[in-house]
């Protein structure tokens, strides 16, 4: 009776477990999404709960048309914190259409490097997060508004929490002509793989000059990198730019800041950040699945010869040559007890069943 | 149309839940004969756990090579990192391992567990073959999802980095793996009979 009970209660928890389970704890990865990722289990009434983070955005310095700006994003005061944190920026909360760059803003970089609306971030101890999007304003004077989502769980695992922001109204001012910048085709590069100190290539507009200055990430001194035009219109304007700044190694982050040049104008862009990447994987897929099947039979013989060496049927025929000495046409000799003779071979041959007689 | 990566999650499951019955069984064998017989530990409970451990890794092996076959069409013909490169060597190792497992009770019988020394060896390849196979699913999930339950374990097989073999050196492996396999096959394989 008992035995079934506890088969029971084992059934029952197992069939239960899944629902205690967690959707997707690790993340969906840094990509475009909308608002609620469309309707995701963040965006569920019965499976969601509102956050209560104080989630604000700032702006890094006043927008101008055709400008970088950087947009910052700053969550603190989570009561139900997860490791992992999932950060939009979006232009509308419809559901759909919703990133900046479906209003017209051109993404530089995103806080993670890449050019996405939504990124995921791991929550310092200190339980404030400040993410910071690079992008280059819409074409439209006049206002625009950005809001910031955050999606995330909690160590409990048992709900999905949502929390938006108020919208933040960016008021694009007119430029006077001429003034330098970014060009809206340029994207940063979120990382060079390690050990590569090939120039950084950087696009701009209206500009006769541009200066930049690199730090490693978390330095406070910057330094100045060698910059060459390789423009061959020969104008004074150039806008193709080659940058040398030191191969990286590691994990490390390099951030670097843009100053672009035009007679009097001199515009200090944000700060951007690039990271270092491992090598790319040079393995092949047929040498994959050649080491594959190379190990499985290598396996296989190795386990069966195994299997050999312990059978016991086979140590006992090694031993035991009682039937090959009956089925032989040995002879048998008065005169050698305990030998038979054998004739084919013409040796003699020791007699089993006369050690047995013996023993 | 059910894509391949679709189709190769449906038969990863189903040889991951075969596998799981045929090690608790294998285990459970061994642990059958290595402790004396008493109500629970009886003769029957024995024949069904052997039973059992043939029938979860005959259904496993049947359905890996179709996982595996699978996994390379999901793949499209990259290994673009160390983890689905290492995937591809558990795999094969998975399917070593479980191939091994079969082969013995398939040609000894139940009768290899009364020899303590092939039990131990058959339920050692049992866990390894279910080791490897968790590894292999493992890596699935860190490439789907991006974490793994292996995760929380306090060890970890190596699978971030791999020991990539040039194609020339991966081929003459196979090659080596072919002929020790024909030998094996053809010299120790008939010899190993069932045990009474």
């Amino acid at each position: 009776m008992n035995r079934i009970a506890i088969v029971m209660l084992l059934c029952i928890s197992l069939v239960l477990a899944p629902g205690y389970s967690v959707a997707n704890p690790g993340g969906n990865g840094d990509a475009d999404r909308d608002y609620s990722c469309g309707g995701s289990c963040h965006g569920d009434p019965s499976l969601s709960m509102q956050s209560d983070a104080k989630i604000e955005i700032s702006l890094g310095n006043e927008a101008f048309y055709g400008q970088a700006v950087a947009v910052h994003v700053t969550v603190s005061e989570v009561s139900s914190p997860t490791n992992i944190f999932g950060i939009f920026i979006l232009s509308s909360l419809n559901g759909n259409s919703d990133t900046p760059e479906d209003y017209g803003w051109h993404m530089i970089q995103d806080p993670n490097g890449g050019s996405s609306n939504y990124i995921e971030m791991t929550m310092p101890s200190s339980g404030t997060i400040t993410a910071t999007w690079v992008m280059l304003t819409p074409e439209d004077l006049g206002s625009h508004i950005l809001y910031a989502e955050i999606h995330h769980g909690s160590y409990g695992g048992e709900k999905a929490f949502s929390g938006v922001s108020e919208g933040f109204e960016v008021i694009v001012n007119e430029v006077p002509e001429g003034l330098p910048g970014i060009s809206s085709d340029w994207v940063a590069p979120s990382f060079r793989v390690s050990g590569d100190d090939s120039p950084l290539h950087i696009s701009t507009r209206n500009s006769t000059d541009i200066s930049v200055e690199w730090m490693l990430e978390g330095e406070w001194d910057p330094i100045s990198a060698p910059v060459q035009c390789i423009s061959e219109s020969g104008e004074e304007i150039c806008n193709e730019w080659e940058v040398n700044i030191p191969a990286t190694m590691g994990e490390i982050d390099i951030v670097y800041r843009i100053t672009t040049f035009n007679g009097t104008f001199s515009i200090e862009q944000p700060w951007l950040k690039m990271g270092t990447a491992a090598p790319p994987f040079e393995g092949d897929i047929w040498s994959a699945r050649a080491h594959s099947f190379a190990f499985a039979l290598l396996v296989i013989s190795i386990l069966v010869t195994l299997q050999g060496r312990l059978s016991p049927v086979i140590q006992r025929e090694e031993i035991d040559q009682t039937k090959i000495v009956d089925k032989s046409s040995l002879i048998r000799s008065d005169d050698n007890p305990g030998w038979l003779w054998n004739p084919v071979a013409e040796e003699w041959v020791e007699d089993p069943e006369y050690r047995e007689e013996v023993e | 149309m059910v894509g391949s990566a679709t189709l190769h999650t449906a038969m990863a499951e189903i040889v991951v839940g075969s596998m799981v019955l045929a090690t608790i069984c294998a285990i459970g064998c061994l642990a059958s004969r290595i402790l004396t017989p008493s109500e629970i530990n009886s003769e029957s409970l024995f024949i069904t756990m052997d039973r059992a451990s043939l029938a979860g890794s005959s259904l496993a092996l049947l359905f890996l090579p179709v996982a595996i076959m699978t996994g390379n069409l999901a793949a499209e013909g990259h290994a673009e990192s160390a983890l689905l490169y290492n995937k591809f060597v558990y795999s094969g190792l998975a399917l070593g391992f479980w191939s091994a497992f079969v082969i013995g009770r398939y040609r000894m019988g139940p009768g290899l567990w009364d020899v303590r020394q092939l039990a131990i060896l058959q339920a050692a390849t049992a866990v390894s073959a279910f080791l490897m196979t968790s590894m292999a699913s493992s890596i699935g999930g860190k490439l789907v999802r991006g974490e793994s339950l292996f995760d929380i374990l306090p060890f970890w097989l190596p699978s971030d980095s791999a020991a990539i073999l040039p194609l020339w050196a991966s081929s003459s492996l196979l090659l080596l793996g072919l002929i020790s396999t024909f030998f094996v096959f053809r010299l120790t394989l008939p010899r190993i009979q069932e045990i009474d």
